[in-house]
């Protein structure tokens, strides 16, 4: 008998979808793709008939965000039961769905390429990279739109984008090609933020960042990396040089610290630090023993950098259980599967040192108390629960916050010092200053940040057009 | 004596086959089952039949009974949990003694749970009939003897349920106690402001209910109360209830002068937190009792110190007694109604939406407590926060219903007040705009369909489709809500001033303490169990026990009252007759075989073997022994006869199942309570699972001996199942601990001997959990298939040793 399509264990539970449109309303696709794309109803074609969902080009347009499960009332996961289906369209040549998808997605999404190796995986399904390779090149050739699409694009406002990670990439794409001058600024001597910085090269090949980014080029946008607003020049400089609009996108590059004894030692470093040096070659010495401490992607991202570097025991420590981890769970599963082992409900109270340097790190048990804010399970210690673990490095990924203190003081910021938009214009509480990406909604994924990235544009050039309307009229009194 | 010949004499059995329609006879080929019955020892006459349960069916049995002089008789149809009293009610009009009858359950435990495997299930039917005969042959004839009942009952909970079953009963003219956790009775009722369909209001109906109650010379009132401790059976319950001070005592007259001089302030719980109290305080205006109540953990008084006597001073009639002390009162009662009622499901888990976070958001309670005249704001719908009316709401269903996130069944009254609240709102602010999103709105009873296209013509509307996450205006406080119009396909994102979250219902707090205390069953809702989800939707599984309202499944208040009404009449039956009569499965010593060693004594959960081991003496308190069998499992000497579940009858059932192919089969003991009826459950549910398992019953899985385990063993069977009800759950107190010290005590043993521990299996399941069952008979099949014949072998010449 031939197995069925979707297993009996997730056909059982996916039962009780009663299509309440919670997926499809929190899917950054869909906002992308608009009418094209719905996880909901493509989740009820796929149960109720599977075989025609296989060649549907809405199965490869899912960006593995999980923003759908995470909401989901009942916990389904769609990212992974079209997974299914898509494995199955592979063993029977199906091809056809995932081409089409890519040209959708070259038609309605910026940077569709990076899209397609940071967010989609289509490497996932089983089949060989290099028919995936083939089909992705041949879309990277293709050079997308020249400037200017629209007719009167005689635009004379200028705009300014600070900070080059996808959100800020995806604006200054969309307002070039619409006729807007625009000027990247970047503190780090190269584009890409997080993409580069933190992304590791075995999720996106830095060719394909470097293209793109050449791409943007071609279009006309300024990049001034190693350009850091507050110390090179300052945010009041920028809005005197004339740009009529101001898009901030630094994302989350501070990492938190874990306020506990020993963080300054040796070989305790920061993982967004730690994924930078590996992308740049920089040397990294880890020892044998590698300890990583937090439950989100860059936890994941730094536990399989770290064994790729050579490390020989790789042991991620997460205060919570498996359930409420952060990091998408088909990460998790990866990283697993690649020999990280992870460690729930452990909290590091101290670490230890010889001679300046980390030696192992104290821990205490943790367990599941009531729900706190995060509408998590508050992780409580289990007195007398300590052990100690012996390390050679500890690497903390607990969490990331974003830098605002080079922007005016009046700017909203809510309690987690996140910067407070309109959610459907991106508009801050300044005129004409727009933000995006994580530095709004903490750290999220590249899809999210793209999104961000396309609707401060367009709301960018309502704004631009309302105020040279105004302007206009204003001249004909 | 009759009785006795009719022991003596040489069985003469007859066999039933039941079809039950295509119920078993779609699976199992009931004729062949008939003709190998008919091939048994001591059978006589052997038939089947479409439905042995109907009068005709009933009488084939006694018409056989007398005309072919039967003194034994087996039935292979359903679970003898539904069908056994019919039968031997049977057995009794045919002249039989009632005791002298068995089933075979060939459609719970066999055609229902194995549909697809046609052959393997008639081979299986077979067995459970070739069993029943080996049983009922060694089967003797008994006497039940009668319990008197006392006529007086206790109704825990003073809500609508508890308070209509205490009229009832009252009326009917037996003594109620009623006690209720609160300062007042009235529950959830008294906060709702209007009720659906007919939109009365809801306080108006349910005062004059709760001063009936608090007056009548029959019920007696224990507010602030909450029971202890339950001994004792059907018929004769011995209760003890704490009942907390209210430091005020019946001189109050309820002036509120205290209260206005009290100097603390805390959120009020019966206005859902949108008011404020005092330390000393009425609930509600209405409350039963009136007086007045001082919150010991608010009051600046604490024992011994006294901070603050303002209240003293206030009060003219001096009813305020810091000196009231708690006090446990002791009640002996014959029948108890647990009307626990339910509790509001916490919607601040629903981080998406913002309860608690945002201020215009809240759940349907607190809005009945706003659109109330008596609550915080007059009846004014106001947004919370800048006290504004606001131009246009949203209601959002389903919160924590119908989800794993929070619960998994349907809350059922939420679809209903929500559109009884909308059409509130249009009734007095008919500009409002009112969103309602929805998941499907069940509008199924009596008048609900016509309340729903009510709301619509007042221009409700109903969007389907939930939203995935509400945003604040920050400057505003309004709400963006931005989900899925899934009938539209199109996204909305819609702005309103105020949110309502129909917030489900959830079982109540206290209800784990009050399932111990009364050794109920849970659903996997967390809900109360019935004993029959249909012909006995208000009795539990403990004789004397019954249920009403919410404590059982989430009903609306007419839904409540019928069930408080039901269940009175059911105690009330039982109190009628006065008495009732025991099941006779209580053990008889057999004096010639007993050491007096006390073991027995020891093991015994309810203290009713008396052991003398100077003068030589054992005695059996009848009255007080329930039957669960421990004391017979645990006795070395067979000195202890457990009537109807005897060791030679079990015996004769584990021969009869292992005569053939013994090591491709697994021998499951289950306890009638719990594992047995999971097992039923499984089968009500058509749970698929192997069926290589037969199932022997008894009352406990404390009656099964180390000795029926080891005997099915050494007859080379290949795994062994024990299953019961979870610890503490236990029926018989707590008889399953010495289920687990037996099976315990054997896994040593095989891990001695070189025996795979692993075909030794111990199962904790409830009554609720068919599935647990079936997969655990799944789970022992797939080890089953690696057991080799060398170990079948071993362990046979092992235990046949010992």
């Amino acid at each position: 008998m031939e197995s069925p399509i979707i297993p009996k264990v997730i056909r059982e539970k996916t039962k009780y979808c009663f299509e309440c449109g919670i997926c499809t309303a929190s899917c950054p696709m869909v906002e992308l793709l608009s009418t094209h794309y719905n996880p909901r109803s493509l989740l009820q074609k796929a149960l109720n008939e599977p075989e025609k969902t296989l060649d549907d080009d809405k199965l490869w347009l899912c960006a593995w965000c999980y923003k759908c499960y995470k909401r989901c009332p009942q916990g389904l996961k769609p990212p992974e039961i079209f997974q299914l289906l898509k494995n199955r369209a592979m063993k029977l040549g199906l091809f056809n769905g995932f081409k089409r998808a890519t040209s959708i997605m070259k038609e309605k999404v910026p940077f569709p390429l990076i899209c397609w190796y940071a967010c989609f995986h289509p490497e996932r399904a089983e089949i060989g990279d290099k028919k995936i390779t083939e089909v992705l090149k041949k879309l990277a050739k293709q050079p997308k739109l020249a400037k200017g699409i629209e007719e009167d694009s005689n635009h004379k406002d200028k705009v300014a984008i600070i900070g080059s990670g996808p959100a800020g990439l995806t604006a200054a794409s969309i307002l070039a090609e619409i006729g807007y001058p625009v000027t990247i600024f970047e503190a780090l001597p190269e584009a890409g933020g997080m993409l580069r910085k933190s992304m590791p090269k075995y999720r996106l090949p830095r060719k394909v960042l470097e293209s793109e980014i050449q791409r943007l080029r071609d279009l006309g946008v300024k990049l001034r990396t190693g350009t850091k607003v507050s110390k090179d020049i300052s945010f009041d400089e920028i809005k005197q040089d004339g740009y009529k609009a101001i898009f901030v996108a630094v994302g989350a590059h501070k990492s938190r610290k874990l306020g506990i004894e020993g963080e300054e030692l040796e070989r305790v470093v920061d993982a967004l630090d730690f994924l930078w040096k590996v992308n740049t070659q920089q040397q990294v010495n880890l020892g044998k023993k590698v300890g990583i401490i937090g439950g989100g992607n860059v936890a994941i991202d730094a536990a399989r950098t770290a064994l790729l570097q050579g490390a020989k025991e790789v042991i991620i420590l997460y205060r919570r259980s498996r359930e409420e981890m952060l990091a998408n769970p088909w990460e998790v599963a990866e990283a697993e599967k690649e020999g990280v082992k992870i460690k729930f409900l452990v909290t590091p109270v101290r670490i230890s040192e010889k001679e300046g340097r980390v030696q192992g790190l104290k821990c205490v048990r943790m367990k599941l108390g009531v729900l706190d804010e995060t509408g998590r399970k508050k992780p409580m210690p289990i007195e007398g629960s300590e052990f100690s673990l012996k390390l050679d490095t500890v690497i903390v990924a607990i969490g990331e916050t974003t830098e605002t203190t080079f922007l005016p003081e009046n700017l909203e910021v809510d309690k987690g010092g996140w910067v407070q938009v309109n959610p459907f214009t991106m508009e801050t509480n300044i005129a004409g200053v727009f933000a995006g990406g994580d530095m709004v909604t903490g750290p999220a994924t590249v899809i999210e940040a793209i999104l961000a990235g396309k609707k401060a544009a367009y709301s960018i050039n309502q704004y631009l057009t309302r105020i040279r309307k105004k302007e206009e009229n204003h001249c004909g009194d | 004596m009759v009785i006795e010949e009719k022991a003596k004499e040489e069985p003469r059995i007859g066999v039933y086959v039941c079809h039950c329609g295509l119920n078993i006879a779609g699976t199992i080929d009931c004729e062949e089952v008939t003709k190998f019955a008919a091939t048994l020892p001591h059978v006589v006459v052997a038939k089947d039949n479409r439905y042995t349960c109907s009068d005709q069916g009933q009488e084939v049995i006694k018409n056989d009974i007398k005309e072919n002089n039967l003194n034994r008789v087996v039935v292979a149809s359903c679970s003898p949990r539904l069908h056994e009293p019919t039968f031997r009610k049977t057995c009794e009009d045919a002249g039989l003694n009632k005791y002298l009858f068995e089933m075979a359950n060939i459609r719970e435990h066999c055609s229902w749970v194995h549909l697809h495997e046609k052959e393997t299930a008639t081979e299986k039917a077979k067995d459970l009939v070739k069993a029943a005969v080996a049983k009922v042959a060694l089967l003797e004839p008994a006497i039940e003897t009668e319990v008197p009942i006392l006529r007086k009952a206790l109704v825990i909970g003073g809500g609508v349920a508890g308070i209509q079953a205490a009229l009832d009963l009252a009326d009917t003219g037996y003594k109620v106690y009623l006690v209720e956790k609160q300062p007042s009775i009235g529950g959830r009722m008294a906060q709702i402001d209007k009720t659906f369909p007919t939109m009365d209001c809801s306080i108006c109906i349910l005062a004059p209910k709760m001063s009936d109650a608090g007056h009548h010379p029959n019920i007696e009132l224990l507010t602030n109360s909450e029971v202890q401790e339950v001994k004792g059976y059907i018929g004769n319950f011995k209760i003890k209830v704490l009942r907390k001070p209210r430091y005020v005592t019946d001189d109050c007259s309820a002036c509120n002068e205290c209260s206005e001089d009290c100097p603390v302030t805390a959120p009020n719980e019966f206005d859902a937190g949108l008011a404020t109290r005092k330390a000393i305080y009425t609930p509600f205006a209405q409350a039963v009792p009136s007086t007045y109540i001082i919150d010991h953990d608010l009051c600046l008084n604490k024992e011994n110190v006294m901070a603050c006597d303002k209240c003293i001073q206030a009060c003219e009639r001096q009813a305020i007694n810091f000196d009231m002390k708690a006090e446990t009162v002791e009640l002996e009662v014959g029948t108890i109604i647990v009307a626990t009622g339910a509790d509001i499901y916490d919607a601040s888990a629903y981080l998406n939406y913002g309860y608690t976070r945002y201020p215009n958001v809240i759940t349907s309670l607190e809005f009945e407590r706003l659109i109330n005249a008596g609550g915080p704001s007059g009846g004014s719908l106001i947004r919370p926060n800048d006290l504004e009316v606001p131009k246009s709401v949203a209601f959002i269903q389903c919160v924590g219903s119908r989800s794993e996130k929070g619960n998994l069944y349907c809350s059922n009254v939420c679809c209903m007040n929500t559109i009884k609240d909308s059409l509130l709102i249009k009734e007095h602010w008919p500009d409002v705009k009112i969103y309602v999103f929805y998941l499907d709105i069940r509008a199924f009873g009596k008048g609900f369909e016509d309340l729903y296209r009510r709301a619509k013509e007042e221009g409700v509307i109903f969007v389907r489709g939930l939203p995935a996450e509400i945003i604040e205006d920050s400057k505003t406080h309004n709400l963006w809500l931005i989900g899925e119009n899934t009938l539209q396909k199109e996204i909305y994102k819609v702005n309103v001033d105020m949110v309502i979250l129909s917030v489900g219902i959830e079982p109540c707090i206290d209800s784990d303490i009050i399932q111990r205390l009364f050794t109920l069953s849970k659903t996997s809702d967390g809900f109360f169990m019935e004993a029959h989800p249909k012909l006995k939707p208000v009795d539990t599984p403990t004789g004397g026990v019954f249920l009403a309202g919410c404590a059982e499944s989430p009903k609306d208040i007419k839904d409540s009252v019928t069930q408080a009404s039901a269940s009175a009449a059911r105690a009330g039956i039982l109190m009628g007759q006065g008495k009732v009569t025991v099941e006779a499965i209580t053990p008889k010593t057999i004096p010639e075989n007993c050491q007096f060693c006390g073991l027995c004594a020891q093991v015994c959960p309810y203290n009713a073997i008396v052991v003398d081991k100077e003068k030589k003496i054992v005695e059996i308190i009848e009255a007080a022994c329930a039957g669960c069998g421990t004391c017979g499992a645990e006795c070395p000497f067979e000195a202890l006869h457990m009537r109807h579940f005897t060791n030679a009858q079990i015996h004769a059932q584990i021969d009869a199942l292992t005569e053939m192919n013994a090591d491709k089969k697994i021998i499951a003991f289950c306890c009638n309570w719990c594992a047995y009826a999971g097992a039923d459950f499984a089968g009500v549910s058509r749970m698929q699972y192997p069926p290589n398992v037969r199932i022997i019953r008894t009352m406990c899985s404390g009656r099964v001996s180390q000795k029926f385990i080891e005997h099915a063993f050494a007859k080379g069977v290949g795994a062994v199942l024990v299953a019961g009800c979870h610890p503490g759950d236990c029926h018989y107190i707590n008889a399953n601990h010495q289920t687990q010290k037996r099976v315990e005590r054997l896994w040593k043993k095989m891990e001695r001997i070189g025996v795979n521990k692993e075909r030794l299996q111990l199962l904790w399941a409830s009554a609720a959990e068919g599935e647990r069952v079936a997969s655990k008979v799944r789970e022992m099949q797939t080890n089953l298939k690696k057991l080799t014949l060398d170990e079948v072998e071993k362990s046979k010449a092992a235990f046949s040793r010992s």
